[in-house]
């Protein structure tokens, strides 16, 4: 059996033991993400620095930047466990393309990937193209299994190391990886709020709408292309917008007065579905994105808003307070067999359907009056609270690969992004700068 | 307070039924951009409640070029490009992150003319004396002290009736900024039917939430927190 395969078939019993036990008793904490599952050891021998070149931000070398990004990558990756390399014998700077005598070392004592590089700034001037060259030896076959050679401007540095981890995640278990995913949210600009989106690991943000207003809660389009959210037209409508981000484009996708807020894209891209309270109180709507036609989802006295769609696109959670306070509900797609979903706690909002399909994440009040991220299975038979202590955590937001998820909070104080392990594990602060930044929203894989 | 809000609901839709075609209409007459924007929304309304033309956002204009092309023995020269659109960088036949993120196309004019609206805006209802109408934790019922200041606030719409005014509901950041946006709403709509209830017409007031999204305070404090808690009355200068 190859390790590949090897991997596949651990992952498919992973899913079989989720159900086996979601079906039996209860009390049981996030097994689903605590598996038997055995992750891949995997030793980063270095990114050997070529002719001293410094990365683009100085001070560090270029190898080691791209090691460090990479290594981020494989750890966040969880499907590898990085295995130090001390004391393994091996060294970067000897090695070519072909495998060391140490990896043999390195493969009795339980690593089964190596992986190593060099990189360097193209004939040793600064404003020229940087190169990396990528190694991966494989101890089942006792092999070198191939490589990758990249070249680009210094913009692209940390991309160089991102593509890299996915090609590993790629090459290991088939599914896309997520370091080169992408995390759109809300920062705020003088009294303004306004759209960015960053790396999944929070480098490299970008402005992406500049109105010096209100704009928010963005969500992707399956393509990654747009982004819709809500826009305040003239300080004093809201509006549904779609922004193209390769151009900085717009359309207006609802414009009917009242509340239209917390928009999100089916994940096939053909119904946008949001909730609007144009009709008197906040309901929730179906947009078909090619002939426009829209359809009501919802009719009660109550606020219906927070579609979250689950990724058959046959049903969607969204949050209702027509039992009272906010609690979370599920309803079919075409707006039928409406029920509800979570009664611990006189709290419940924001949902987020994992890409998985096995949990949905949302913004729970604890007894204490913590707003905190738990977890519910789509059947309700069971409930974890993800995070604890003390901030108001909002916007949960799952990464592609339904390992993660990213939110706000504002545990450090002012209003910062952070991401999680569905496990609760590796709680990881992504976002250092700026007053306010909310609303994050996790892009598909690629 | 329940049996109150109750009462309310019949009373909030058939208020909406006045105000709409008096927002549309004064939408339409007033000058400038965003009237006219306004105006080209409103008419796509009538088909249906969207503008005419988007793109498709269907996973079939996907484009591959950013997809793995896996490991090789003897790999080839993968030239990968920014994601700073427009940068002029990006050869053809590049791959990385298919140039889908940019620069904002900043209108560098839209945050000074906000802010100068805002500010005129503020000026206005200082000069008012309008006063704002505070909430408790999680309600939207309107106090004894916030039937005092909205006596007072109506007062002076009576002895103004040219004066268009702005309620704007406002929350605490505990709470999801999704919810927060009802919440607020709910607000707003309280103090309106109240002002109603004393008198003046719904054709002088708009309703308008910003949840949790504009802050009075910013402190992490119970005193912060009820002063953030409002329904805030703006007098509508110009658009």
């Amino acid at each position: 059996m190859t390790l590949r395969t090897l991997v596949l078939s651990s992952l498919c019993s992973l899913v079989g033991l989720v159900w086996i036990i979601e079906s039996g008793a209860a009390d049981v904490f996030l097994e689903a993400t605590r598996p038997d599952f055995q992750k891949i050891p995997l030793a980063i021998a270095g990114i050997d620095n070529m002719g001293g070149a410094e990365s683009p931000e100085g001070r560090v070398k270029l190898g080691s930047r791209i090691e460090e990004v990479l290594k981020a990558d494989v750890r966040r990756s969880l499907v590898f466990s990085l295995i130090d390399v001390q004391g393994l014998g091996i060294k970067a700077s000897s090695l070519g393309a072909e495998p060391d005598p140490s990896f043999k070392q390195a493969a009795e004592n339980g690593v089964s990937i190596v992986v190593w590089g060099k990189a360097g700034i193209k004939n040793g001037n600064k404003d020229s193209d940087v190169s990396m060259d990528g190694y991966v030896y494989d101890a089942g076959n006792n092999e070198v299994v191939g490589g990758k050679r990249y070249v680009g401007s210094t913009s692209v540095v940390r991309l160089m190391a991102h593509r890299f981890a996915d090609e590993l995640v790629f090459r290991y278990t088939g599914e896309p990886g997520i370091a080169r995913t992408k995390i759109a949210y809300v920062s705020e600009l003088g009294s303004a709020r306004e759209l960015f989106v960053m790396d999944y690991d929070g480098y490299e943000p970008r402005q992406v709408t500049a109105d010096g207003f209100l704009n928010l809660m963005p969500r992707w389009s399956p393509d990654r292309r747009f982004l819709v959210f809500t826009t305040y037209r003239n300080r004093n409508t809201q509006d549904i917008d779609l922004i193209e981000l390769a151009t900085g484009k717009r359309w207006t996708l609802v414009s009917q007065g009242g509340l239209n807020i917390t928009p999100a894209l089916s994940p096939d891209g053909n119904f946008l579905a949001y909730s609007s309270s144009h009709d008197g109180n906040a309901e929730l709507y179906r947009m078909d994105t090619h002939t426009k036609a829209v359809h009501r989802l919802t009719t009660n006295a109550g606020g219906d808003l927070s579609p979250s769609w689950a990724p058959s696109g046959r049903e969607l959670a969204f949050t209702s307070d027509r039992s009272g306070g906010p609690q979370v509900f599920l309803i079919s797609a075409d707006g039928s067999n409406v029920r509800r979903l979570t009664f611990d706690g006189d709290y419940n909002a924001a949902p987020a359907w994992s890409p998985r399909g096995n949990w949905i994440a949302y913004v729970c009040r604890t007894p204490k009056k913590e707003y905190k991220l738990c977890l519910i299975t789509p059947d309700g038979q069971k409930r974890v609270q993800l995070t604890t202590g003390s901030g108001v955590d909002d916007s949960p937001s799952w990464s592609p690969d339904g390992r993660h998820i990213v939110f706000s909070s504002t545990a450090d104080g002012k209003s910062h992004i952070y991401m999680i392990n569905v496990d609760g594990k590796d709680l990881e602060r992504i976002t250092f700068t700026g007053t306010h930044n909310s609303a994050p929203t996790w892009s598909p894989a690629s | 307070m329940k049996t109150l809000s109750a009462i309310h609901v019949p009373l909030i839709l058939s208020m909406l039924v006045l105000v709409a075609p008096a927002c549309s209409k004064k939408a339409v007459q007033s000058g400038g951009d965003h009237a006219l924007q306004e105006q080209m929304a409103r008419e796509g309304m009538a088909k249906g409640g969207v503008s005419s033309t988007f793109p498709d956002t269907s996973l079939s204009g996907r484009d591959e070029a950013n997809n793995l092309r896996g490991l090789d023995r003897n790999p080839s020269e993968e030239r990968l490009g920014g994601d700073a659109g427009g940068s002029g960088r990006n050869g053809s036949g590049t791959t990385g992150n298919h140039g889908n993120t940019l620069m904002a196309k900043a209108d560098s004019g839209a945050a000074a003319r906000q802010l100068a609206e805002i500010r005129a805006e503020q000026a206005a209802s200082v000069a008012a004396g309008l006063r704002d109408v505070f909430f408790a934790y999680d309600s939207f019922s309107i106090t004894d002290e916030g039937r005092h200041a909205l006596s007072n606030d109506a007062e002076w719409i009576k002895s103004n009736p040219q004066a268009q005014l702005k309620i704007e509901g406002h929350c605490d950041e505990r709470g999801t900024s999704a919810y927060n946006l009802v919440l607020g709403e709910k607000r707003a709509k309280a103090v309106r039917n109240y002002l109603v209830e004393l008198g003046i017409a719904p054709q002088h007031l708009s309703v308008v939430s910003y949840g949790k999204e504009r802050p009075f305070c910013t402190d992490h404090s119970e005193h912060c927190y009820s002063m953030n808690r409002r329904g805030h009355l703006v007098v509508k200068t110009g658009k």
